[in-house]
């Protein structure tokens, strides 16, 4: 009997792992949106998102540690880089993202935090304090460098199940493109629930809301083919999509994933956006709305990573 | 005579199989492997509808596969292959990810709680190297199991292989299988 060997403890981390990449993601966007010396008008989304980028992650890393059967063997993995294991190749590119990632996040302190932060350190870290340098002007080439990292590790999540040739379930390479807009798409959520509890963000919302329904779009355009490809393709992959057609996971993908985590944000998002940019009227938003939506989103991205690795782990060839 | 380099793999003729389970206990003796967890196991097949009844057993245990998932994706490349083809897990190295468990198409690896390690069936490879059987094959009561080289033309394994008809399991997983069940 096939047991369950990732649980909760790896469905949080490719969840935190995404959202991160997300973030950040929709961050060094940000960052670019402006003419170089104007000030830009979407500040408030690359700094939020340079702020909370780094945490998810390292919680992640964390989980994926303690997940391990000797966690103090971590190191192992950086002793390797083989190139045929997604795992191999992960762990590198989360400590790259984490690096640039924090970097991204110093960058965009401002001098005042950037002060108390050093101030803050006790005396025996005092030399620390040697390292509170500006590095404002560093933002667009973290932006540039972390973009790729970024992406790398939103996919690289998929990859990592979808790589296994012996669970049907996963062993496709549209996994990697869903796990992909998943984070982009929570990473936009995330940057929706932080700006929009201050009431006063409608341009960034504007621009959130417009790349989020475009990830989420695309999310379900690889759910459709997804499903699709799998009837269609050998028995065995048929067999393992019987876990959500008719399954013990046919309520939670349909009706909370689907359904609640992907089609009703995307049109409440739409029915928001769309009319503004038809009337070209001021775009406005109802603050409770957009934070119950972006909730949606993240519920909707962890259900994915849940759904996945609990029902790929099931699948087998009989 | 000249060198060749070794290719090892098991026929397994499950009509001779009596499900004794010795095969079992001997390896769990051999590799000190606690009752929980199992290196190889039987597979108990019962079909048809009394008194038209058919009932085997088919004992398994890792493959040895040609191309193995599990080596594959081993991030520390504690899980590897010889020469010989036995796949082996350096415990050493093995940080208890569990991912070749996940790869693997016939579960035949297993995490060792108390060592926090993935184990699985290496053809008993101290013994092998000794040029003793595995403990499953020699302890076989009605001699089910036929352990050798595929590439020494004048074994019995070979011999088997070109006389007789076999099956592998689960082929479509891509991975090679070297366990042959003779048909």
């Amino acid at each position: 009997m096939k047991t369950i060997e990732w649980g909760f403890l790896i469905v949080n981390y490719l969840f935190l792992g995404g959202l991160s990449a997300g973030l950040f993601f929709v961050s060094a966007l940000a960052t670019f949106l402006y003419e170089h010396g104007q000030p830009s008008p979407y500040t408030r989304i690359a700094r939020l998102g340079a702020f909370l980028a780094p945490w998810p992650v390292m919680i992640g890393c964390g989980l994926l540690i303690f997940d391990l059967g000797r966690w103090y063997r971590f190191y192992k993995l950086f002793l390797h880089l083989r190139i045929v294991s997604p795992m191999s190749i992960g762990s590198w590119l989360l400590v790259l993202f984490n690096l640039v990632v924090l970097l991204n996040c110093y960058a965009w302190l401002t001098e005042e935090q950037r002060n108390s932060l050093f101030a803050k350190l006790p005396r025996a870290l005092a030399f620390v304090s040697n390292f509170n340098c500006d590095i404002d002007h560093w933002r667009r080439g973290l932006a540039m460098i972390g973009i790729p990292i970024s992406v790398g590790v939103g996919i690289y999540t998929g990859v990592l199940l979808g790589a296994v040739q012996s669970r049907p379930f996963w062993n496709t390479n549209l996994v990697a493109q869903l796990f992909l807009f998943s984070a982009l798409s929570t990473g936009c959520a995330a940057l929706i629930l932080g700006l929009a509890r201050s009431g006063e963000s409608a341009q960034e919302l504007r621009l959130l809301y417009g790349l989020d329904i475009c990830f989420m779009v695309l999310e379900f355009f690889i759910v459709l083919p997804y499903i699709i490809h799998g009837e269609l393709s050998v028995q065995a992959v048929q067999d393992s999509l019987r876990l959500i057609l008719g399954g013990p996971f046919t309520i939670l993908f349909w009706v909370f994933f689907l359904g609640l985590g992907l089609l009703v944000p995307l049109l409440v998002e739409v029915r928001e956006l769309v009319p503004v940019l038809v009337s070209n009227h001021e775009f406005r938003y109802r603050r409770g709305l957009a934070s119950g939506t972006a909730v949606l989103i993240l519920g909707g991205g962890f259900l994915l990573r849940y759904i996945f690795v609990l029902a790929g782990q099931m699948s087998v060839f009989k | 005579m000249s060198a060749h380099q070794k290719r090892y793999a098991l026929v397994i003729d499950s009509k001779k199989c009596i499900n004794c389970k010795a095969c079992v206990v001997a390896c769990r003796a051999e590799n000190s492997v606690p009752l929980e967890y199992s290196r190889n196991w039987m597979n108990e097949e019962t079909r048809g509808v009394w008194p038209n009844l058919m009932a085997a057993s088919h004992p398994e245990q890792c493959h040895q596969c040609a191309h193995p998932a599990c080596v594959r994706v081993c991030p520390t490349a504690a899980s590897y292959q010889r020469a010989d083809g036995i796949v082996v897990v350096n415990q050493e190295d093995c940080v208890g990810c569990r991912y070749c468990m996940i790869a693997c198409p016939y579960n035949a690896r297993f995490f060792r709680q108390d060592k926090g390690v993935v184990e699985k069936c290496d053809f008993c490879l101290h013994r092998v190297e000794r040029g003793q059987l595995p403990a499953c094959v020699e302890t076989c009561p009605s001699k089910v199991r036929v352990f050798g080289d595929l590439n020494d033309p004048n074994s019995k394994l070979a011999e088997l292989l070109s006389q007789r008809e076999y099956r592998s399991k689960k082929p479509e997983a891509g991975t090679g299988p070297q366990i042959y069940y003779l048909i």
